[in-house]
């Protein structure tokens, strides 16, 4: 049957196998960038991880660890290797990480291994998040695998999106052949002969476009990964992704494509078979509605041609599902993204860029250095180039105040309860400090900021607190924290304790790029007083900072040779990050175009499976709405007449996504506004409208011409010979 | 010898309060190399009964048996075989595969068994039917009267147990109705072949052996000619 039918079908009819062609191919690319993309991104993030973790699998923490527990920690069966973690080694603890060969036995071995050498479980440490992306889960961990689920369920959604793409096609191509399998099923094909010679069709039809599918799919993804490169090349801490492909995914795409084609055409052809011969030869493909429907508002716009074109369009809802539903997401999507990225860089604008744009120009962290370590303050504050550079290091500790100590605004607001919790029985509340340490010279300014005698004797303190009640946190506004009787404050940490003296109370900051906690009593202090018993009651972060201010207005090119020459001035025992605000503020917006790129490619790639769609069902419907329209020319439509039965379909395809978007994306914008506390007008004078304008064009322009092409080839049809002669059908 | 023997037909379309009874309880018998017409107003039921007798449709109750296979009995799968191998099928509308010569049309039901028809069995339908200069054809490309040609060459390709032909003349013109009941005459006299023909047309009716008149999906009378 195959030879004699189905060859000769494939051959005489283009139209039909180019439509199951085209959804086979653009479905397996789909699935095919998908999962490339998925293993790019699962492969980079492995990267990460093991750049900034390591790619040990287990570790143990000790305090002694001898030559002989380590060479016995290697003699475990399932031990790879295991070795001294020297960086975090110290005297009083030894860390040793272990590799294993088998890593899926981690959560087993470990505890047998910690038990042999003597050790309990807490000595244990895993690399869970690691071993969590080779879906190695702590089988102790009631929560569930959280990242596999989600790839699954993406596989699942995507396989199902294709089943109904390419299902789509087969069923248009079916429904104009039911007809015919009545013919031959009337003649004594039987059901399993037709279901065989559908099967082998889809299969002949599809291989090639599978193929093709996956290798434009690696090639788009490919395309992905440097754009993902080209735009966040500056982003700090991140590493180049260097695209990989594995076989498997390729086994995996083809395979589940080939599953899709067959599923597909086998629901049809299960359908198909289930017909008697009778019903099948009855069948004339035309358009059927089940029930008698009104299209109230075309009709009230077009008239009849109205009523007909929405009628033709409730008869074609199943076929047209896809197409709606693609059109609808990808607009849906884009318009949302668009707007999102426009409310983001506002955002990051109002609460970054112009917060900070005059407090710094480039930031340098010294990576595990304390401030007392480094020397070269006053070399920095001596380049020409720079006008104003402090460095800093912040610590954390804790305060006891008593409620009379709390402002009167603050007392008025509801005092301390509500930011500080119960108070201890001696009624006293716990207030988390942040002591921020600055060099002398820059402390010095500060005090004449301020407006008191500059000394070295003691701290000042940042005495406000957000007023969260009659502000947001975008437009925060702040009311004095304490009474400023307090000459000292006490800071705790444990059992120890030391009073820090007080100089002045202020409320204004130095310039830092900081943003304090919002309930904090923050302490500024000259590094003068940054000394051994401060540090016993504080826990200093791991690193310095230093924040410059250029001379003049500065330019990127000024900036980076700025940036340059501090970088050479700081020996290489440090290890230090470097970032420039104009350089910065590039990287994000690049980051932002990127991400705006890559989700709008997404976006093009959901317009394209609908408009393909849209496509394959109007060249589709040549055969199945001849007789239709041959019942319309009868009965004395047009040609005119029926071409604006076309446009009001086109229209209401293209037009229906549109519709139903534009007041969700109004609805979001109002959300999403109200919700990040941005002015609206704001928002609206800077509406990405053109960009969605292009897009909805683009939709209705191709949705157009899908319908202007199958139209034309329907028209020019002899729709007489239809009405008379049924081997069209 | 009795070729099909059908018992209490009835068939009725629609559900509850909508059905409509198409047959209702229709008996008959036919003996090979009969040539028996089947003869109806519109809506009486003759086609019914033909899609019935033809395994094309299920009948709502009573039984149905053509050359000892009692129809009732068949699945799906073995009533196409059943359809293939007995009987031949002719319809006004012809129903051709478009994308298929007259020759693979014509071929099709041996085919579907995988099997090579016989030659001169062949040639000989093929020239008794006059369509031996058209089998490159695609069905398109030949007249209403050819076409039907081909269809009745594809019924009766198999040698089947017996023919049915459903309104064969409806959409031809007069001379190209007569050539077709004469070929369905010829076969039946030289091929000793079954057939049982659908019309509404007395006069081609008055061609067969035996008229059976359907009223209201009822046979009212049933006469042999000669």
């Amino acid at each position: 049957m195959w030879k004699d039918y189905s060859k000769s079908y494939i051959k005489n009819n283009h139209a039909s196998s180019i439509s199951i062609m085209s959804a086979a191919l653009i479905a397996t690319m789909f699935l095919s960038l998908l999962c490339s993309i998925a293993y790019n991104f699962w492969v980079y993030d492995v990267e990460q991880i093991i750049l900034d973790e390591g790619s040990w699998q287990g570790r143990i923490v000790c305090e002694t660890l001898s030559p002989d527990d380590l060479s016995m920690l290697c003699q475990f069966a399932n031990v790879e290797k295991a070795v001294i973690n020297e960086e975090l080694s110290k005297k009083e603890k030894i860390v040793a990480d272990v590799y294993f060969n088998n890593t899926r036995t981690v959560y087993r071995d470990m505890p047998l291994i910690a038990a042999r050498l003597g050790l309990n479980e807490d000595s244990i440490q895993y690399n869970s998040l690691l071993l969590s992306r080779y879906f190695i889960h702590d089988p102790d961990d009631a929560t569930p695998p959280m990242l596999l689920t989600m790839y699954l369920v993406i596989l699942v959604i995507v396989a199902v999106s294709l089943i109904l793409i390419i299902r789509g096609s087969f069923e248009l191509s079916m429904n104009a052949r039911i007809h015919q399998f009545g013919i031959f099923s009337s003649i004594g094909a039987t059901p399993r002969q037709i279901r065989t010679c559908l099967l082998q069709e889809a299969v002949v039809l599809s291989i090639l476009p599978m193929l093709f599918g996956s290798m434009f799919g690696i090639l788009i993804s490919y395309g992905v990964i440097k754009a993902v490169n080209f735009f966040a090349s500056d982003v700090s801490g991140r590493h180049q992704a260097v695209f990989q492909y594995h076989p498997s995914i390729f086994a995996v795409t083809v395979f589940i494509s080939f599953l899709t084609v067959i599923f597909s055409a086998w629901i049809p052809a299960r359908k198909l078979g289930r017909m008697t011969p009778l019903e099948a030869i009855r069948n004339t493909s035309g358009l059927l509605l089940k029930k008698t429907k009104h299209s109230r508002f075309l009709s009230y716009i077009f008239g009849i041609k109205g009523e007909l074109a929405g009628n033709a369009l409730k008869a074609q809802k199943k076929s047209l599902r896809i197409s709606t539903l693609s059109l609808l997401l990808s607009f849906l999507g884009f318009s949302i993204m668009v707007c999102f990225t426009t409310l983001a860089n506002i955002s990051t604008r109002y609460t970054y860029f112009e917060r900070y744009q005059d407090v710094w120009d480039i930031m340098i962290t010294l990576k595990d250095t304390e401030i007392l370590d480094f020397g070269l303050t006053n070399e920095l504050q001596d380049i020409s180039k720079i006008q104003d550079a402090t460095v800093y290091q912040k610590a954390k500790s804790v305060t006891f105040l008593p409620e009379e100590l709390q402002s009167d605004e603050l007392s008025s607001l509801g005092g301390l309860e509500p930011v500080a919790g119960t108070p201890k029985t001696d009624g006293q509340f716990q207030v988390p400090v942040l002591v921020v340490a600055l060099d002398d010279t820059s402390f010095l300014n500060f005090c004449s900021q301020i407006g008191i005698t500059p000394s070295l004797d003691g701290a000042i303190v940042l005495n406000q607190i957000w007023d969260s009640i009659n502000s947001n946190f975008r437009y925060k506004e702040y009311i004095p924290f304490v009474k400023e009787d307090n000459q000292a404050t006490t800071l705790y940490k444990n059992d120890k304790t030391l009073d820090i003296p007080v100089l002045s109370y202020t409320r204004t900051s130095p310039v830092l790029r900081e943003e304090y906690d919002n309930y904090a009593l923050v302490h500024f202090i000259p590094l003068t007083m940054w000394n051994k018993t401060l540090m016993e009651v504080c826990e200093a972060g791991p690193d310095s900072y230093i924040r410059i201010l250029s001379n003049g207005t500065a330019n990127l090119a000024d900036l980076n040779s700025l940036e340059q020459e501090i970088v050479q001035l700081v020996p290489e025992q440090y290890e230090i990050e470097s970032e420039n605000r104009i350089q910065e503020r590039l990287s994000n917006d690049s980051l932002i175009q990127g991400m705006v790129m890559i989700l709008g490619a997404f976006c093009i790639l959901l317009a394209i499976i609908g408009i393909a769609d849209v496509f394959s069902n109007t060249l589709g419907f040549l055969s199945q709405r001849k007789r239709e329209f041959a019942q319309y020319m009868s009965i004395g439509l047009t040609p005119q007449e029926m071409r604006k039965m076309f446009y009001i379909e086109a229209f209401v395809i293209a037009g229906k996504p549109l519709l139903i978007t534009l007041p969700l994306t109004i609805l979001f914008v109002q959300f999403a506004t109200t919700a990040s506390y941005l002015d609206p007008v704001v928002f609206w004078s800077e509406a990405p409208v053109l960009p969605i304008l292009i897009f909805a064009a683009a939709i209705v322009l191709f949705v157009g011409l899908a319908y202007y092409i199958g139209g034309k080839r329907l028209l020019q049809c002899n729709l007489n010979e239809t009405l008379r002669n049924d081997t069209l059908i | 010898m009795e070729i099909l023997k059908c018992n209490g037909i009835e068939k009725v379309f629609g559900k509850d309060g909508n059905q409509v009874t198409a047959l209702n309880g229709i008996s008959l018998s036919i003996e090979k190399g009969e040539f028996v017409a089947i003869i109806g107003a519109s809506g009486s039921g003759k086609s019914t009964l033909l899609h019935i007798l033809g395994s094309v449709d299920k009948p709502t109750r009573g039984t149905v048996t053509i050359d000892g296979v009692d129809l009732n009995g068949l699945n799906a799968t073995n009533a196409a075989i059943f359809r293939r191998r007995k009987v031949g099928l002719v319809y006004q509308f012809y129903n051709l595969i478009p994308t298929l010569t007259a020759e693979k049309n014509i071929l099709m039901p041996m085919l579907l068994d995988k099997r090579k028809p016989n030659p001169d069995y062949f040639k000989m339908v093929v020239k008794t039917l006059g369509i031996e200069d058209k089998l490159e054809s695609l069905p398109d490309q030949l007249s209403g009267g050819q076409q039907q040609r081909v269809a009745i060459a594809r019924s009766l390709i198999y040698r089947p147990a017996i023919l049915f032909a459903d309104e064969p003349t409806g959409n031809l013109d007069q001379k190209n109705s007569k050539e077709i009941i004469d070929l369905l005459k010829l076969s039946n006299r030289n091929l000793k072949q079954t057939i049982l023909l659908i019309t509404h047309d007395e006069k081609i009716a008055l061609e067969a052996g035996r008229i059976v008149t359907i009223e209201d999906g009822q046979i009212v009378s049933d006469q042999k000619r000669r």
